[in-house]
């Protein structure tokens, strides 16, 4: 063998080595998302349980600030923004992505639903957002509607916002979705109930919360 | 499919590139090169400084010949003003009754008929190159002259680098000089060069007697020169120890101009009168390996910049449509926390910082084997922040023109 075939297969070997130890590096990192991921997800599923027994609790005792706030939206915030980060990071199809998702909607729904079961024993106004996006490319306005929304989540902390991925193969939210009587075009908004589609500016989704809704006060009361 | 998809395989050659450098450099002949001392060895040899508008640095440059340490019998320095409109006749003469110095006179007619109208006056067995704009330390020529010991040697190319770097961009190309001298250092051991640049580049007259003199080479003489010893089947040798320096280009402009030359020349040449080098087997390295790569990193350098430059001006659309209409004081905030989350470890980026880390290596490397001295870290960081924006720009430019046929005019 020539000292040039002899270079050119240690060089083609060094190059396999790096490529294979970058591709390893790569799937070691999501793999570690994932995990994290599911982290944050059991401490999530600690807090629904913790919330069934809050709300268990307001039964027998007067209802009072402390106790009526879940404290779950700022750590589903969270989850959020690393869902959609491995999202991108993995791909939609991603089959642990797509578990992951699930697992977060149908959080997101038991939230939804145990902060309104809380209002109505309590007598307070939360105001709520659900929003419906798609990412299968029939949402232009997808981008600017979720961007908007993480604004006012951010600059109205007592807003309660909830995401969800329209084409989410999940029976629980194919209810949900049959039950808020969302159809499209998307995106879509149900804010406190009333639904409004498609997404225009900033301002005219303002328009679209009750009058005062927007408060920069924090998320203290529901 | 992303776009970036398509820049994996030049991503791949590219490791393989650098790895190939790094396992040449360290085979046994580059090692028995790098363990070459300067010789006793004292071959006649003329040096050729081709001078066109060269008045303020021509006389530095024949200084630096003539305190070479080297025999004055055995020396002669050849300066050759092709007709130029300066005052470089009058700094010239300077040196007109000194006994190793000789000068021509003639009508303008390219860098080319400069030379070879030094070679027609001289009857040395070495004849060099020295751009005049470049400048020599003493004991280069005694590294250069050993190499011709090999009668199959019919040139051999210094350890070039900038002449004291002021700004960043000549920081930054004294970096590449210096990568420069590492990959030539290395395919000088597996006879795999394709130029013997105009600063302190030496050759056996009795070759050029045989294959001729120097052509214009569509601007680059010095390239197809080189070219034609290969075909001849001669070598090209290096003396890594033998340091030179050269005059860097000071604007992004006149950058542009001197390498979108070198790279028509380059496209011109290997496409043209030596394309049958392409892929012979029996031109080694150079026709298998090395002018194939060289090709790809010409296609790779454009492709890399487009898609990258399309990456980010549709990052940038769509950064503006999906935050129109937010406060500013909102938009220009990081929303995310700081963690190892988001940390931003793509296989294309990771690749991509491999290759430059694998540079940056090669520099150091190249500064280390030439022991070129002066502070480097300022080259590494201009290297490293502008050389992928930069490169690409003289790449397109330089494939436009041959794809066009465009002929920029040089100095003549």
């Amino acid at each position: 063998m020539s000292l040039v075939t002899r270079n050119v297969l240690l060089a083609l070997l060094i190059t396999f080595a790096l490529v294979g130890t970058i591709a390893y590096a790569v799937n070691y990192l999501n793999d570690a998302r994932i995990a994290e991921l599911g982290a944050i997800e059991d401490q999530i599923s600690i807090d629904t349980l913790s919330l069934d027994t809050q709300f268990s609790l307001l039964e027998a005792a007067p209802c009072d600030i402390a106790a009526s706030s879940t404290g779950l939206i700022g750590t589903l915030t969270d989850l959020g923004t690393r869902l959609a980060y491995a999202e991108s990071q993995l791909g939609t199809d991603n089959p642990q992505v797509l578990r992951l998702k699930q697992q977060y909607s149908l959080l997101e729904i038991r939230d939804y639903l145990i902060t309104k079961q809380l209002a109505a024993a309590c007598g307070t106004k939360p105001v709520t957002v659900l929003y419906f996006y798609s990412n299968a490319g029939d949402c232009a306005d997808c981008d600017k509607a979720g961007y908007a929304l993480s604004y006012l989540h951010d600059t109205y902390p007592s807003l309660r916002v909830y995401s969800f991925d329209y084409n989410l193969d999940l029976g629980a939210l194919k209810t949900f979705i049959a039950i808020t009587k969302v159809e499209g075009p998307l995106p879509a908004f149900v804010i406190n109930g009333k639904r409004s589609y498609g997404f225009t500016s900033l301002a005219d989704l303002e328009k679209q919360f009750p009058k005062g809704a927007l408060a920069t006060t924090t998320d203290t009361t529901l | 499919m992303s776009l970036e998809m398509f820049t994996y395989p030049f991503l791949f050659i590219a490791i393989f590139f650098e790895s190939f450098v790094l396992v040449t450099l360290l085979s046994s002949p580059a090692r028995a090169a790098r363990a070459r001392r300067a010789g006793a060895t004292t071959l006649s040899v003329a040096v050729i400084v081709p001078c066109w508008n060269e008045a303020a640095t021509v006389a530095a440059t024949c200084d630096s010949l003539l305190a070479l340490d080297y025999p004055s019998d055995k020396l002669e320095v050849i300066l050759v003003d092709d007709g130029s409109t300066d005052a470089t006749p009058a700094a010239m003469s300077r040196f007109a009754g000194h006994p190793q110095v000789r000068i021509i006179h003639k009508e303008n007619g390219g860098k080319h008929t400069a030379l070879n109208a030094g070679i027609a006056l001289t009857s040395a067995e070495i004849i060099g190159c020295l751009d005049a704009d470049s400048f020599v330390e003493p004991g280069a020529l005694r590294e250069i002259v050993p190499c011709f010991a090999d009668e199959n040697v019919a040139a051999v190319t210094a350890a070039m680098s900038v002449h004291k770097p002021k700004n960043i961009l000549q920081h930054m190309q004294n970096a590449e000089y210096l990568f420069g001298i590492t990959f030539r250092h290395a395919f000088a051991s597996v006879n795999g060069l394709y130029v013997t640049p105009g600063p302190f580049s030496f050759y056996r007259h009795a070759v050029i007697q045989e294959i001729g003199n120097f052509r214009s080479g569509h601007q680059t003489e010095d390239m197809e020169m080189a070219l034609r010893i290969q075909q001849a089947g001669y070598k090209i040798e290096n003396a890594p120890h033998a340091r030179v320096y050269t005059k860097s280009p000071r604007t992004v402009s006149k950058l542009l101009a001197q390498r979108t030359r070198w790279t028509v020349g380059f496209l011109r040449n290997i496409l043209g009168e030596y394309r049958g080098l392409i892929g012979s087997r029996a031109h080694g390295v150079l026709g298998m390996l090395v002018l194939p790569l060289a090709l790809t990193a010409v296609a790779s350098g454009i492709l890399i910049f487009s898609l990258m430059l399309f990456e980010i001006v549709r990052n940038i659309i769509t950064m503006f449509e999906v935050r129109a209409g937010i406060p500013l004081s909102y938009t220009l905030l990081p929303h995310s926390s700081f963690s190892w989350f988001y940390l931003p470890a793509s296989f294309y980026l990771l690749l991509g910082v491999t290759i430059l880390l694998a540079s940056l290596s090669l520099i150091v490397v190249g500064k280390y084997i030439s022991k070129t001295p002066g502070n480097l870290a300022l080259g590494l960081i201009s290297y490293t922040f502008l050389y992928g924006l930069i490169a690409p720009l003289w790449l397109l430019r330089a494939t436009a023109d041959v794809a066009l046929g465009k002929h920029r005019r040089w100095r003549h």
